[in-house]
């Protein structure tokens, strides 16, 4: 059985990478908060619109049987956009460390969010198989 | 692994901001190396520079350091005719390193390397909830 096949499990799925690569993205702006020139980046929202949708990531080859391979285009599978929020200092360098903490911070717990909705949902599953989860 | 790279990017953050501080521990040090001969000059003030890189092998932008620059401006005089690197009016010329701006570098460079700490522990905490999917 594949998980993936699964709406719900589809989803959390792709919440999953996208929260993963946020951090990617906010923990390549604190490590660059000293650097001139640096503007810092931030993942464009995930909309549930889209999520419904299924085209969250990026164009990707169709695969029109489940052993199709999914192409390598991993490298960054959600839009990057500048993050606008903070001044820019005199150096041209845009990353306010606060502001990355509380998006870093954040990150992580929806991220815990989502694993402990996906392991509900396992719970669930193992249920009607007849197991106690 | 993508939170492998979170974890690589934060501690190529770390090992700059530890340069930094070395660089500003050395500043630091030699506030009052001056020369040994007469009209010699003192230690100049060193700066590290940052850069950020793109890092072929996980496609993020990792931070780097660029070679250590000397910081330009004059150095001060004092009027000590008996010291060593006296020139013949009995000036001394004394680094350009100023200890509070030193100081605030490296509250700066601390702030900086606890970030990338922090972010290390979020990276390492979403991967032991991914871990834990396997308990059921």
């Amino acid at each position: 059985m594949d998980l993936g096949n699964i709406p719900l499990f589809k989803a959390m799925m792709s919440r999953m990478s996208w929260l993963t690569e946020r951090q990617q993205v906010l923990g390549q702006n604190v490590a660059n908060a000293d650097t001139p020139n640096f503007k810092a980046q931030d993942l464009k929202p995930q909309s549930f619109k889209e999520m419904l949708a299924g085209t969250t990531s990026h164009l990707q080859l169709a695969a029109t049987q489940p052993n199709h391979l999914p192409g390598v285009n991993a490298a960054a599978a959600f839009d990057a956009v500048a993050d606008k929020s903070a001044e820019t200092s005199p150096s041209g360098n845009s990353v306010s460390i606060e502001d990355q903490m509380l998006k870093v911070s954040s990150t992580a717990n929806e991220y815990q969010m989502t694993t402990s909705l996906y392991r509900r949902q396992i719970g669930m599953l193992k249920t009607v198989l007849g197991r106690t989860a | 692994m993508d939170l492998d790279k979170v974890i690589k990017v934060a501690a190529a953050g770390l090992s700059a901001q530890s340069a930094r501080l070395q660089v500003i521990s050395q500043n630091l040090a030699n506030a009052q190396s001056t020369g040994t001969t007469p009209g010699g000059e003192p230690y100049r003030r060193k700066i590290v520079t940052f850069k950020s890189v793109l890092d072929q092998a996980t496609g993020v932008q990792m931070v780097k350091t660029g070679p250590i620059a000397s910081a330009g401006g004059d150095f001060e005089r004092h009027y000590d005719p008996v010291h060593p690197a006296a020139d013949k009016d009995g000036y001394v010329m004394t680094p350009n390193v100023n200890p509070l701006v030193e100081l605030m570098d490296m509250r700066e460079a601390q702030q900086s390397y606890q970030a990338n700490l922090s972010v290390i522990d979020a990276a390492k905490s979403m991967l032991s909830h991914t871990l834990d999917l396997l308990h059921g």
